[in-house]
């Protein structure tokens, strides 16, 4: 969205000035208020993963200020890191989840007009309100004083997740009586988005009042939420795409009784409020304390189906004509073959003309789900079919006491504690029965495995043994019932000292504990043992220490070198090893370690502005859990991954060209690598099967030993996906009698699909022996039914490698599919009206994608299922050519016009 | 400041006034009185019996493994007399003939269907009408089967199951599931019959059927379950030998499904079943419900 909008419209509202950094040289922009989230940024809190860190980063890096909403259309993630590697605060108090990680975007989704007001850091600059992580941090100032006062209207229109938006603010401004009061009222909505299926629904309101009680003292209390309804897009295998002929073929939703019902339905509501105490202890003193609680509400619904019943999905690979034989197959795949097996290209042909003829053949079948339900009724049947809803809330208790102190021109620190303790609650219950009128509390899958049992007599699969088998009715809780609690309190500091104008130096420490626990409300019958009650306490102590020297050897020339290292605990997401049902927590479960580094020049040559920045990080020890069904297994799966080492690297950098003040060039973008360093160890645990059952999973036999091995996850190389590692822009700004123009060319590469963790698990691979040796170097018989060269087969299919001793002697990873590089051209314009009496109006439009290109890959994930059967047989369906993939927008646009009076 | 107030107040009202709104995820339950997965018009009338479709392709399901295409509208119907209820039988349903008003549990032939879980469209006493053309019809160890080739997963071609989607353009339902489900009648097999003991017997026209017979497990214990999953065998089921008298017959069981969970009593039990033939006569249960221990 326009940076110039934002610009005019914000200005007025930097009352936080006396705060601001201190100006090194005309590198530095003094304004904040020109990074911004985009408005697709805030409202797109979209379902594959939060992709905006570091959209409000620091304005004095032109790279790091731009690219959060440049490359936004390609979920770009600033060097591919995670999110949580990102902290967002409000009025000082930090809003990261502790469970996830990540601040949720969609807490403050519509509310664009209350927290526009942001300060961003890099990952090594100093602030005043919080050690910045590796990805940086923002703080967004949301007192009511900081609203210009007056009232604002802004209507938009677009084609995204949404089609129509309204918002409202009002800020009275600072009054002569010391009172401040803002509010915001917004609504965005569309009975049907860009996606077709999906719809969205949300209301937004933002209220702050502050009272400055003297010169030194103010109270400011604001109270925020977005109450928000939105129906999902999934993703699908480009097979599904192709039938449907469109890269936006959204399989999640089907046809009821005439009209679209989606089957992922999310709920969010993350109702906020922070009271904030400034105390102004003289110029060059203050203390901020921020106290807040947060009660988060998000669910999302699910189809479910026992056991029996044929999967719902309609991308189900079974439904899809590849299913039939092996298409990439050339032995098959060739007219000799196909004439002499025809029945093969019979079923396939079938199959594709199914899925052409009708659009609703290729959707959910609602109507066959309710007719299943209603026979299972007639005949004293459960319930074959239900959507679930998957909730995951939050209670937050939050406080953050910051001090700062500018000691003189060339000293100043800062000092911060934040605490943070949060109540995860996760459980499901029963959103629909699809018609059915009898459901009980057992896990279907296990019943199969165990038998189903008795109120007397429970088996294994006994959701909760305290109360087996209970009937559930719409709204019942069943399945898993369990909270996850985190505290967190950290104590930080930092210090700049500044030598003189050419040198000056920053460093900065903190230290955290951390506990984790879960609390399972449910006494599972696959771990009657574990489930039920508290797991006990993990604890880790961790801290950070961060340099950043800066030099300026000659005048308008900053050369920074920033070094760091962390030391934190575990996401409590990652924690568990299969939350859902039992107390466990992961084998190897430490502190992670991060080593961070960058090196920047900044510059200024006459007209010309840039920086570029090299860097180097390495995660180690890092934790990562995948939780998916298992298609091949048909139970749900947790993965989890431990001692995971990553380095993340490359070049980034923006150039500026200033022609004169009304006309600007500018080129920047990445070149960077993401990736895994070694081969984690893992577990499995299948959440309908017992103790040992799941142990018998986790066995890696060595071929020639027979000794059980630590199963791992043989992903050395593998880049991280979903981002892309180049991205490149080349624009245009032109700014003339308020009309303002901005046209750029985005180039995007080296986006790799999602890892399945699965399909790399060691004892899935195959594992190689060596047939002898020759001088001394193992002799490998590696082949199979096609012309590749055993090289190839190793680098496509991946494998570990056995000396005659059973020695691990080179593991390979299959390879890991790179999306097609394109490009992208955007562009916008604005006008600013200032009208009589203080009033004003803004327009603008962004153009997103104008040559309407919809083949740019943004994610996606493999499939976890390798492609043969438990007896060595390949599959005719191959679920490594098939991964699953999210497709950039088309053409989109987006009109905002407001109106200030 | 009143003025602020009731304009924030305003701002309050009005935001609830939306949220008091209610959500789109709200849908209507659908009328599926009338739901069908199959043809909704006729694939024309019967042009034979299953016992004469049989005898038609006698050749044919001679053999151990064949199968072939069918060319031209033949059309047949029969009664579902067994199904995939308990989970014991995959994606097969067996139809028994129609002789006026008697389902024959004699004569009937197997119609596979690739999707777990037919029951609810193909219920117990459904008479099925098929048309045949374009379809595979064939044998697997003398047992006639409807359906089109697949490769299983031990890399062999057989005939398996037709796709669900065709469902739609080859068969028809007559009537409803109760205008026969009561006059499904298995045959009763006794010690010594000559369906079991006579080798002439083990043909096509004799399999599959629906039968009962009364015995006892040999392994029956009252704790042993019919299939554990450590007994499985490549076809992921497990036999167990029943002895109806002197006669023994196999019990073939899946695996992990209701009905393998059943525990084998040590009394005398009465089994009904879908009897076909392996290397010996063996038995199919469909659900729980087809064992009822008769002597305590």
């Amino acid at each position: 969205m326009s940076k110039s909008v934002t610009l005019v419209a914000l200005l007025l509202g930097m009352h936080q000035a006396v705060w601001a950094q201190v100006a090194v040289d005309s590198l530095v922009q003094q304004d904040n208020s020109d990074f911004t989230f985009t408005e697709s940024q805030l409202d797109d809190d979209n379902d594959a993963a939060q992709t905006v860190s570091s959209v409000t980063a620091s304005a004095s890096d032109p790279y790091q200020s731009e690219v959060g909403y440049r490359f936004s259309a390609m979920r770009f993630r600033t060097r591919a890191y995670d999110n949580m590697y990102n902290h967002v605060y409000m009025n000082g108090l930090m809003l990261n989840d502790l469970e996830l990680g990540r601040f949720s975007y969609s807490m403050i989704g519509g509310m664009n007009d209350a927290t526009r007001n942001q300060e961003g850091v890099v990952g090594f600059e100093y602030n005043n309100f919080g050690l910045a992580p590796v990805g940086g941090a923002s703080n967004i100032n949301t007192r009511a004083s900081a609203f210009a006062a007056g009232k604002k209207v802004t209507l938009s229109l677009c084609n995204r997740n949404y089609v129509g938006r309204g918002m409202f603010t009002y800020a009275t401004g600072l009054m002569d009586n010391g009172w401040a009061f803002a509010g915001t009222v917004g609504y965005r909505g569309a009975s049907e988005g860009v996606i077709e299926g999906t719809y969205y629904n949300s209301f937004a309101y933002f209220l702050a009042a502050e009272k400055q009680l003297n010169d030194q003292h103010s109270i400011s209390l604001v109270t925020f939420g977005s109450p928000t309804e939105r129906s999902q897009q999934g993703a699908s295998t480009e097979e599904a795409y192709w039938l449907a002929n469109s890269h936006y073929y959204n399989p999640y939703w089907g046809y009821q009784n005439g009209e679209k019902r989606n089957s992922r339905v999310v709920h969010d509501f993350e109702p906020t409020t922070i009271a904030t105490w400034d105390w102004k202890v003289d110029e060059n003193m203050k203390l901020v304390t921020s106290a807040g609680v947060k009660y988060s509400r998000y669910s999302s619904t699910a189809l479910g189906w026992n056991g029996d019943a044929y999967d719902p999905r309609p991308d189900y690979y079974k439904n899809l004509p590849s299913s039939i034989f092996d298409v990439y197959d050339m032995d098959k795949n060739n007219p000799q073959f196909l004439a002499e097996n025809p029945y093969f290209v019979s079923q396939w042909q079938d199959l594709y003309d199914f899925w052409k003829a009708d659009k609703a053949n290729r959707q959910i079948n609602w109507d066959r789900m309710y007719y299943v339900n209603s026979v299972q009724n007639h005949n004293g049947g459960e319930a074959l079919y239900y959507q679930e809803r998957r909730h995951n809330n939050q209670l937050v208790f939050m406080l953050n006491s910051t001090w700062n102190h500018n000691i003189d021109i060339n000293n100043k620190y800062s000092l911060g504690l934040q605490l943070n303790h949060t109540k995860g609650m996760h459980y499901k219950t029963m959103a629909d029965l699809l018609g059915g009128e009898t459901y009980y509390d057992y896990d279907k899958f296990s019943a199969n495995e165990y038998g189903r049992g008795t109120i007397e007599h429970p088996t294994e699969a006994a959701n909760d043994l305290r109360n087996p088998y209970r009937r559930i009715g719409k709204g019942d809780k069943f399945g898993y019932d369990y909270n996850i609690i985190v505290n967190k309190a950290r104590l930080w500091g930092q210090y700049q000292y500044t030598y003189n104008r050419y040198i000056n130096a920053m460093l900065g420490a903190y230290g955290e504990g951390t506990t984790i626990e879960r609390d399972g409300k449910m006494q599972n019958g696959r771990a009657p043992e574990n489930s039920y009650g508290k797991s006990g306490t993990a604890k880790f102590m961790g801290g950070g220490v961060k340099a950043l020297f800066t030099l300026r050897p000659i005048a308008n020339n900053i050369v920074t070198l920033g070094v760091g290292w962390d030391s934190q605990a575990p996401l409590a997401r990652n924690a568990f090893v299969a939350p859902r049902m039992q107390n466990n927590f992961v084998e190897n479960l430490k502190l992670e370690g991060i080593f961070s580094s960058e090196l920047a020049w900044q510059f200024r040559f006459g007209s010309l502005t840039g920086k570029f920045t090299g860097f180097y990080t390495k995660f180690k020890n890092q934790v990562e859990q995948t939780a998916f069904y298992n298609d091949q297994e048909n139970r749900f799966t947790y993965l989890t991954m431990s001692r995971i080492d990553k380095a993340h690297y490359g070049i980034e950098g923006a150039l500026v060209y200033q022609v004169n003040s009304e006309l600007s060039f500018n080129l920047m973008g990445t070149v960077s690598n993401a990736k895994y360093t070694n081969n984690p160890y893992a577990q499995v645990n299948y959440e309908g099967m017992n103790s040992t059952t799941n142990a018998a999973l986790n066995e890696w036999i060595n071929p020639i030993t027979g000794e059980n091995m630590p199963l791992r996850v043989i992903m050395k190389d593998i880049k991280v996906g979903s981002t892309p590692l180049t991205a490149l822009s080349l624009g245009a700004n032109y700014n003339i009698n308020s009309w303002f123009l901005e046209l750029n060319l985005n180039y995007y590469n080296r986006v790799y699909v999602g890892y399945s963790a699965y399909r790399r698990l060691s004892n899935i691979l195959t594992n190689y022996t060596a047939t002898g040796s020759d001088e001394g170097r193992p002799i490998f018989n590696i082949e199979d039914e096609t012309e590749r060269s055993p090289q190839q087969i190793l680098n496509e299919d991946g494998g570990v490698l056995f000396d005659t001793e059973g020695k691990e002697i080179a593991t390979y990873s299959p390879h890991l599919e790179k999306y097609n590089g394109g490009f992208m051209l955007d562009a916008s314009i604005g006008h600013f009206i200032r009208l009589k009496q203080g009033r004003a109006m803004s327009i603008n439009l962004s153009l997103q994608n104008i040559t309407n290109n919809r083949n740019l890959r943004t994610g996606g994930f493999e499939q976890n299922r390798d492609d043969l059967y438990s007896t060595g047989v390949a599959r005719a369906y191959k679920f490594s050519r098939n991964a699953k993939y999210y497709y950039a927008n088309a053409f989109n646009f987006f009109l905002n016009v407001n109106y200030r009076f | 400041m009143k003025r602020y107030i009731q304009t924030l107040g305003a701002a309050v009202m009005m935001l609830g006034s939306m949220m008091c709104s209610s959500c789109m995820d709200d849908n209507e339950t659908p009328d599926v009185t009338d739901y069908i997965v199959t043809s909704k018009y006729s694939v024309g009338g019967p042009t034979m019996t299953i016992s004469e479709f049989k005898d038609a392709y006698s050749s044919l399901f001679s053999q151990t493994n064949a199968f072939n295409l069918v060319e031209e509208d033949i059309i047949i119907e029969g009664v579902v007399v067994a199904n995939d209820e308990g989970g014991n039988l995959y994606q097969t349903l067996v139809l028994a003939q129609l002789d006026g008003t008697k389902v024959d549990p004699t004569k009937c032939i197997v119609l596979a269907v690739k999707s777990t879980y037919l029951t609810p469209y193909f219920q117990m006493g459904q008479l099925v009408r098929i048309n045949l053309r374009d379809l595979y019809i064939g044998c697997y160890s003398k047992l006639p089967k409807i359906g089109q080739p697949y490769t299983t997963s031990s890399n062999n071609l057989r005939l398996g199951p037709m796709l669900f989607e065709l469902c739609k353009e080859h068969i028809y339902l007559v009537g409803a599931p109760k205008d026969y489900a009561a006059r499904i009648n298995p045959l009763v097999l006794n010690e010594g019959d000559d369906l079991l003991t006579k080798t002439a017997n083990q043909n096509y026209q004799n399999a599959p059927m629906l039968v009962t017979v009364e015995g006892t497990f040999v392994d029956g214990d009252n704790e042993s379950i019919l299939a554990p999953d450590e007994l499985k065998d490549a076809g992921m089921g497990v036999d167990r030998n029943f002895k109806i008298g002197s006669t023994t017959i196999t019990v073939r069981t899946s695996t992990q499904n209701e009905v393998s969970f059943l525990k084998m009593p040590k009394q005398k039990v009465r089994l009904t079943g879908v009897l076909s033939y392996y290397s010996g006569w063996q038995l199919q249960l469909r659900s729980v419900n087809d064992m009822v221990i008769i002597d305590e």
